[in-house]
């Protein structure tokens, strides 16, 4: 209860700072549209030149800005890409003014120039990645399957796992520390086959945004990245379509009016075809002896959302989202069903109470499984594991005086988790496994935030938040303060700092280097305490000249009850899974530097990253356990040095584009063993005459990696709307990355006694890579 | 159909790029290694007392081309002292080399006096090594837990067979087993060869599978070891090294062993138990 008068105190402390309004002032509010499709534009600016004072759209497109009234008031509304629009309006009351942008042809004189760094320079938030989805689609990708993931791995500060997977390692966060949302909905796992793509269909997405610290307090719940995907709307001016043939899959988005101008649709699906191809693999060699087909194949996304006004101060969007990945296999004796997914549902409502407050109501539903189930004659066996989410959260967006934005709010999420649950045995019941548990958890927070401008140069955003997690008899609580500034010292020169505290309720169990859908969610109980960290960032952006901006930010993250897995975990079907975790600690450090050009016929960026982590102080759970480090501190396998992307993107012609990315890092890390012995077992056995002894963990560096990708796309226009065909070359210089390493004994058979042993002659340590030069094409279309 | 083709002929594309050249070998320089001293030393009740004490070394150390000389650069034969202790007894192991021609297996400790089958008592081990260090092990022998039966099964087609092996589990405690299956001979290599423990049991009865592999008159060799959770653990820990070497998805890590002490020794001591039944596949 301490903690909670704390932050009700704090909270009263931000409200207090609000000066109390002018008489003579009227508040001008309303939404900022694309012309075109009637989408909200989100951070689009409305600037009064003349009273110099602004505001911005927030997340759902809404502004509101208080100016002194009894005059004529001409307003500016500018967004990246699109034609500036001028509005005079004479303010003599309240006033809403919805304005429809268009984005017109994208010239160098009529894009906005140094101005579009404006915004980004003066905000009180750092570390943030804006994803455009332009960015997104021209940045080439394996076998042509653009991927908002893998276009966030291009920024600085975000390591990948391993090569051509979607994993985030974010400031030397883990892969599960990123809270991914989706239409405000929790994605718990976000790739496709084994981490290669990921779940988000670019074609229904409006907009990404990825915070690598500084986090506004209304995120909460994971402690080193969100990633806050919002679908679009669906076009309510007239009915559209795009869609894409690829090499594995096809993809198709539809999108309309329901009533014009009023409410609108977009439908969203997306199917692989490896199953096709397999099958007719199979045919061919069907009958054929010691051939073994190939399993099925195949992963999906839907997306569906519906968006309505049902007046001038109310919004209802109702959206969806259902993917699953399938594997099955059907060998007559031995048969296998694998699928794994996720599904999301979100309600969201809308209110504009007066011109400076706003709400978003959200209803969601997520959940994620998967399961196995084989049959062997007359024995079956089924695992799988779940987690199911209801949340509900209100928000709050209060815009009292243009120098005072603040936000408000709370959540409160029911989480249901079935961890690891096995059931196997015999049909007649004679013989019978069981295991698995089960989990009922309810995690909450209330937050408060002001955005605070007390003079031109100065501006902070602190925030409280609140959170808490109960499960069982097991209650935590955590006071997450957060606190952002930026001073500028010129108009385009600032210089920020930031501080947040996050807490994570939800642990992730995966002992292997890759994403596996096996992975499962384990909620904090009496022993597993939530995880927590503690950033500092401080950092300077600049404009150079017209077209250029830098970016250079310093970290430092505190990592707490950090989650690893005993020697010789057991994480498979463990009805005591708890006994297998290890609890530590960690550090993260580094800088970024990002020179980025968003406008003009040539965008992109270089990004740079020198970054140290390290964990330790691990502790079993169990006394009897053993975590072979013991206290020591040790680097993470993803503990990259040295992160360098270049990604540009030209317009070469209004048919041709042309774009390339490099990315060079220090290699991963790899655990090897530095040592051998022979092994020679019980009776029965055979003698192991290489046995490997590993000593300290990831104690090899392999190669450096470095690859170059390009990508050219030629666009046709005829007369039924726009058609494009993408050409991608990934690894364009047949550069051979190491993936993995293993080791391989050479033997010779020696008898010895009458039977035979191996002694090994010599080991040979092989590189495996993954990728050799790989084109892929695409055809797109747009109507 | 056309579209389908293309698809078909760029995956063969695919197919035949990724499969160009993809692996190759290189020079690793792993960190420096200091060699360990290993114990391995398995009680079976009516068997003498045999132990093997061996050293690693650095992964990349050159190997010996012949028997004896690998022998000499993995055995270590100055031990001051080995001793086993039960019941108020010490059985003094003395060095030299042991092969015991029924198992194919090589000692360089032993005493030739009976291990007894005594169920109740520890034995403990202490092993003084030649430079005054101590390594020092305690453990139980378990009873044996005895095959229930062992039931041959056709498939669909009636050609090829597979083997059920059933044993009763003792619910009110915790076990842990190894399973064997050859087909022939204990010399050849084992057809499944795997630990678990009782934990996923239901209802007191374990059951081992295999695959629709064999075909009529064939020799299988059903081997159920009842061990200890040390072995369980030690067992576990070599396999996942061995795995780990090989194999992007193992799982490296540290040897678990039972053998404590300040010569830095790892390995297992520990009973040896097992129930052995062979079946003639018949229909």
């Amino acid at each position: 209860m301490n903690l909670l008068r704390k932050a009700i105190f704090l909270g009263s402390l931000f409200l207090l700072a609000i000066p109390g309004f002018s008489q003579q002032k009227f508040t001008i509010s309303g939404k900022v549209t694309d012309a075109e499709n009637g989408e909200t534009l989100i951070a689009a600016t409305v600037y009064a030149p003349l009273q110099s004072e602004g505001a911005n759209t927030n997340e759902y497109g809404f502004y509101s800005l208080t100016l002194p009234g009894g005059d004529s008031v001409r307003l500016e509304f500018s967004y990246v890409g699109f034609q500036n629009v001028v509005r005079t309006v004479f303010l003599d009351k309240n006033i809403t003014l919805d304005v429809e942008m268009g984005s017109g042809i994208q010239l160098q004189e009529v894009v906005v120039k140094a101005n579009s760094y404006r915004e980004q320079i003066q905000s009180t938030e750092m570390s943030v990645e804006n994803i455009s989805m332009r960015e997104v689609k021209a940045v080439p990708v394996l076998l042509g399957e653009s991927d908002i993931i893998k276009t966030i791995q291009l920024k600085p500060g975000i390591p990948s796992g391993a090569e051509g997977t979607t994993g985030l390692y974010v400031r030397g966060g883990g892969s599960d520390q990123n809270l991914i949302v989706l239409d405000e909905a929790l994605v718990y796992n976000a790739n496709h086959l084994f981490g290669f793509f990921s779940t988000f269909n670019s074609d229904a997405v409006k907009d990404v945004k990825l915070y690598k610290g500084g986090f506004p307090a209304q995120y909460g719940g994971r402690l080193s990245s969100v990633i806050d995907v919002k679908l679009k709307e669906g076009n309510n001016k007239e009915f559209a379509g795009q869609g894409g043939l690829g090499l594995i899959a096809s993809r198709l988005t539809l999108e309309g009016p329901i009533q014009k101008g009023k409410s609108s649709f977009i439908v969203s699906g997306r199917r692989t075809y490896f199953d096709l191809i397999t099958a007719q693999i199979n045919k061919a060699n069907a009958g054929k002896d010691n051939y073994n087909p190939i399993p099925d194949y195949y992963f999906y996304d839907l997306n569906a959302k519906l968006n309505f006004e049902l007046g001038p101060k109310d919004k209802l969007f109702l959206s969806g989202y259902f993917g699953r990945d399938v594997f099955g296999f059907d060998g007559g004796f031995f048969n296998f069903d694998f699928y794994w997914g996720n599904a999301t549902g979100t309600a969201r409502w809308n209110h504009q109470f007066g011109p400076k407050l706003f709400s978003n109501t959200t209803f969601t539903f997520s959940d994620y499984k998967y399961n196995i189930a084989n049959k062997i004659s007359d024995f079956s066996f089924e695992l799988g594991s779940n987690i199911q989410d209801a949340n509900l959260k209100t928000d709050f967006y209060f815009a009292p005086t243009n120098k005072h934005t603040v936000r408000f709010g709370g959540s409160a999420t029911y989480h249901q988790f079935t961890v690891g649950r096995l059931k196997a045995g015999s049909k007649d019941g004679v013989v019978a496994f069981e295991a698995g548990q089960d989990f009922d958890g309810l995690e909450m927070g209330v937050y408060v935030s002001d955005e605070w401008e007390p003079s031109e140069r100065l501006a902070l955003n602190a925030g409280l938040r609140l959170s808490g997690f109960q499960n069982g008899d097991a209650f935590y609580t955590g006071l997450e303060p957060r606190l952002a500034g930026v001073y500028n010292v010129t108009p385009l020169f600032s210089v920020k700092a930031s501080y947040a505290r996050m807490y994570q309720y939800l642990h992730l169990v995966s002992n292997s280097g890759v994403s596996l859908p096996t992975d499962v969610w384990y909620p904090s109980t009496g022993h597993v305490k939530p995880q927590r960290s503690d950033q500092v960032a401080a950092g300077v952006s600049f404009a150079v000249g017209d077209w250029f901006m830098v970016t250079n930010e310093y970290y430092y993250k505190w990592l707490d009850n950090q989650l690893d897995f005993i020697d010789g975990a057991e994480l498979f079907a463990n009805s005591d899974l708890e006994g297998e975790f290890a609890i530590g600690k960690g550090y993260a450090y580094g800088l970024e530097v990002q020179l980025e050009k968003t406008t003009g016929r040539l965008t992109g960026w270089i990004g740079y990253t020198l970054a140290r982590i390290r964990r330790g102080e691990f502790q079993p759970l169990r006394s009897d356990a053993v975590f072979g480090e013991g206290d020591a501190y040790f680097s993470p396998r993803y503990d990259r040095t040295h992160d360098i992307s270049v990604v540009a993107m030209y317009e070469i012609s209004r048919r041709w584009q042309v774009s390339a990315t490099w990315v060079y890092g220090s290699g991963d890390l790899y655990w090897l063993p530095p040592g051998r012995f022979s092994f020679q077992d019980v009776p029965g056995a055979q003698f192991q005459a290489l046995v490997p002894v590993y000593e300290n963990r990831n104690n090899y560096r392999l190669i450096p990696y470095h690859r170059l990708d390009l990508g050219v796309t030629c666009r046709f226009f005829p007369k039924w709307g726009e058609s494009d065909l993408t050409i991608n070359v990934i690894n364009a210089y047949d550069r051979r990355n190491a993936f993995f390493i293993y080791l391989e004994p050479e033997f010779q058979e020696v008898n010895t006694g009458g039977s035979t042993i191996q002694i090994p002659q010599r080991i040979a340590a092989r590189q495996v890579s993954l990728f050799p030069i790989l084109p892929s094409i695409t055809y797109n279309f747009k109507f | 159909m056309k579209f389908l083709k293309l698809l078909i002929v760029f995956a063969g594309g695919l197919i035949f790029l990724t499969s160009c050249n993809l692996e190759k070998e290189i020079d690793l320089k792993l960190p420096e290694y200091e060699g360990q001293l290993i114990v391995e030393c398995y009680l079976e009740p009516g068997k003498p007392f045999n132990l093997l004490l061996t050293e690693s070394t650095g992964f990349f150390e050159p190997f010996s081309t012949d028997v004896d000389q690998f022998l000499n650069q993995i055995l270590v034969n100055d031990a001051q002292s080995v001793e086993i202790e039960h019941g108020g007894q010490t059985y003094t192991l003395q060095q030299g080399i042991f092969f015991d021609f029924e198992t194919k297996k090589l000692y360089n400790y032993q005493n030739p006096e009976l291990v007894p089958a005594d169920y109740d008592q520890d034995f403990k081990l202490r092993i003084t090594t030649a430079k005054g260090k101590t390594i020092t092990a305690q453990t139980r022998i378990l009873p044996v837990v005895p095959i229930d039966s062992v039931v041959v099964k056709w498939n669909d087609s009636d050609t090829l067979a597979f083997v059920l092996t059933y044993l009763t589990d003792d619910p009110a405690q915790d076990d842990y087993y190894r399973r064997m299956i050859h087909q022939s001979s204990l010399d050849s290599t084992a057809l499944q060869d795997f630990a678990t423990s009782d934990r996923l049991v239901e209802n007191g009865v374990l059951l081992f599978g295999t695959a629709p592999d064999f075909a009529v008159g064939d020799t299988i060799i059903n081997t159920i070891f009842h061990i200890d959770r040390a072995y369980y653990e030690f067992f576990g820990s070599v396999q996942n090294a061995i795995i780990a070497g090989t194999s992007p998805f193992g799982s490296p890590g540290k040897l678990i062993g039972n053998v404590e002490g300040d010569a830095g020794a790892v390995g297992i001591f520990t009973g040896l138990s097992y129930d052995r039944v062979v079946t003639i596949i018949q229909k």
